[in-house]
């Protein structure tokens, strides 16, 4: 499929005296190009049961006294049915770079993991990740919506 | 200082792409050089002239002389009659023979040197009938070459993501592969799941990339050709930020086993995985030097996002921190002679924009001034960066050459990021 078999490059200098003239003769490189679409499998299909949100300050990963209230429930509601795994899903406000912004994701999600974990919840049952700035809740470039978007949503 | 002010709107055939070209400022010294209209097939001649024409100018260092003030190209005793173009100003003539035959294309093109009176090059390229643009890229980089003795960029390829967000819910997330003009746009990768990171394998072969298609951030390779894609690594860990080393042979990676951010090199033929950065904070985003010795990356150790290098051919290297002026210093690439580095610096007003430090210099160059300035990307020969901006609510791409020319690309539909800029193709 890569055709790169139709390509050749000659160059010659002359030189006589000071002048120079350059010859050259290529064909153009032929390269194919093939679409590939995915269609992802459904990640919602889970039911639902753990549904809280805790926010962040920017460029921050340590939780606020509302995020820890808002977490005491998630530790009741595990405590309360021990087969009950969550996924952790930190996300970022779309300021400074994609993948720094992924990671700060990942911190984010660990530290909602960590409070859970040092409040009895089995580190298994937490799936702690990230999303970075790329899912967005609240669309736009103001302080309000960046303060929606830097988030762990628990699933 | 000259001011140029150039607006361009191309409609190529199948794909409604458009190119808005906007040169704010050239070089201070542009060499002045006369395009005149190939012979031969004349509506070829004028769709190359307009190529050429982009290419040359998006570059900032010509100053191509109006059409309508073209001399007649004369030759007496077959040589160039030098005096007339020499009073109009212009240093050097190009003069070019467009051939369409049934199944292919060739292009002759021939340089003169105005001051020296003598030709400079004699080139030909062989198409097919579909590689007009490819032919004018060629024909472009073989006159910015022989003029400036620098190679040429206008035959390298783009690829970067698109987003089209659904009025309902949810997006459209595509991989695209373009000409280094914006045109020509295919196709790569298309997902209802964010792709993020697009790097070239040096051969301009492959592409590596993250998707989130499992739920989780994980690298994907894939072969342009043939679509053929894999996962980079089995593990159940999240996986972003691929690099390929100038070799071909390593990928640089950021793997999140612990539940941070640590850059690891995994070696293509066996999946040998080495460990880079063993820290609490974030490391992330590398890239490999010129020579493949050394890496960079964006580490958080100092409290904040900065740049860090590290030299592989060391036992045990030790990442030494080389951004110093702000807050936020992410992304970083070097230059193609490892003469400086291209990142994005966050200013005192909370602006992100894309800076130049030079290795010799103490401080640092801001180069864009839109808001939210991301992701840049280098050209093979140093003189051209790509990057992210958002105007109004809209993401596209903007480029400037280091010798001050900018020009803007964007999207035919939804939005773009992301850019990568391929190593020479030809």
């Amino acid at each position: 499929m890569n055709k790169f078999s139709n390509f050749y490059f000659i160059s010659i200098v002359f030189i006589a005296g000071c002048s120079s003239l350059q010859v050259t003769e290529e064909s153009i490189a032929n390269q194919d190009v093939s679409s590939v679409t995915i269609s992802p499998k459904s990640t919602a299909d889970k039911a639902v049961l753990a549904n809280a949100v805790v926010y962040f300050e920017y460029d921050s990963y340590s939780l606020t006294s509302k995020s820890i209230l808002a977490l005491k429930g998630v530790v009741k509601l595990m405590s309360g049915n021990p087969k009950l795994t969550i996924g952790l899903e930190g996300h970022a406000d779309e300021r400074g770079t994609r993948e720094y912004n992924l990671a700060l994701g990942q911190r984010r999600a660990e530290a909602v993991s960590t409070y859970l974990v040092s409040n009895g919840i089995n580190r298994k049952r937490l799936i702690p990740k990230s999303y970075g700035e790329e899912r967005p809740l609240s669309l736009g470039s103001n302080d309000y919506s960046w303060s929606k978007n830097r988030r762990v949503e628990i699933k | 200082m000259k001011f140029l002010f150039i607006l361009l709107v191309v409609f190529p055939n199948l794909v409604f792409a458009e190119l808005f070209l906007e040169i704010t400022k050239g070089s201070e010294n542009p060499f002045r050089i006369a395009l005149v209209t190939f012979e031969g097939n004349k509506k070829l001649s004028k769709e190359l002239r307009n190529i050429i024409t982009n290419d040359l100018k998006r570059t900032g260092e010509f100053s191509i002389l109006d059409q309508k003030l073209l001399l007649p190209v004369r030759f007496i005793d077959e040589e160039l009659n030098y005096k007339d173009w020499k009073f109009l100003g212009i240093d050097y003539l190009i003069t070019g023979d467009a051939i369409q035959h049934s199944g292919s294309i060739d292009v002759k093109y021939e340089i003169y040197d105005i001051h020296k009176k003598q030709k400079i090059r004699s080139s030909k390229v062989f198409g097919i009938p579909n590689q007009t643009r490819q032919l004018a890229h060629y024909t472009s980089d073989g006159i910015y070459e022989s003029i400036t003795g620098v190679k040429g960029i206008a035959s390298t390829k783009l690829i970067y993501v698109n987003e089209l967000k659904h009025r309902k819910s949810g997006s459209t997330y595509t991989l695209m592969l373009a000409d280094s003009d914006g045109d020509n746009e295919r196709v790569l990768l298309s997902s209802s799941e964010p792709i993020i990171s697009p790097s070239w394998s040096p051969d301009g072969k492959q592409v590596a990339y993250v998707s989130f298609e499992t739920g989780m951030a994980k690298v994907y390779i894939q072969n342009i050709a043939t679509g053929k894609r894999e996962s980079v690594l089995s593990k159940n860990t999240q996986i972003s930020s691929p690099a390929w080393s100038p070799d071909g042979k390593y990928l640089s990676l950021t793997l999140y086993q612990d539940g941070n951010a640590e850059i690891y090199i995994l070696r293509l033929r066996d999946k040998t995985l080495t460990r880079m950065t063993k820290q609490f904070a974030i490391d992330t985003e590398s890239s490999w030097s010129p020579k493949g010795n050394k890496i960079i990356f964006t580490s958080g150790r100092s409290g904040s996002p900065q740049i860090y290098e590290m030299n592989l051919r060391k036992l045990n290297p030790k990442p030494k921190r080389i951004s110093f002026e702000g807050s936020y210093n992410a992304k970083a690439a070097y230059l193609p002679k490892e003469e400086g580095i291209i990142f994005v610096h966050r200013s005192s007003d909370g602006l992100f924009h894309i800076a130049l430090k030079y290795k010799k210099e103490k401080f640092i160059r801001i180069l864009t001034e839109a808001k939210m300035d991301e992701s840049p990307s280098v050209a093979a020969n140093g003189n051209m960066v790509i990057y992210g901006i958002t105007e109004g609510d809209i993401s596209m791409l903007a480029g400037f050459s280091l010798s001050g020319a900018r020009f803007k690309l964007p999207a035919s539909s939804g939005e773009v990021r992301e850019p990568a800029w391929s190593n020479f193709l030809r």
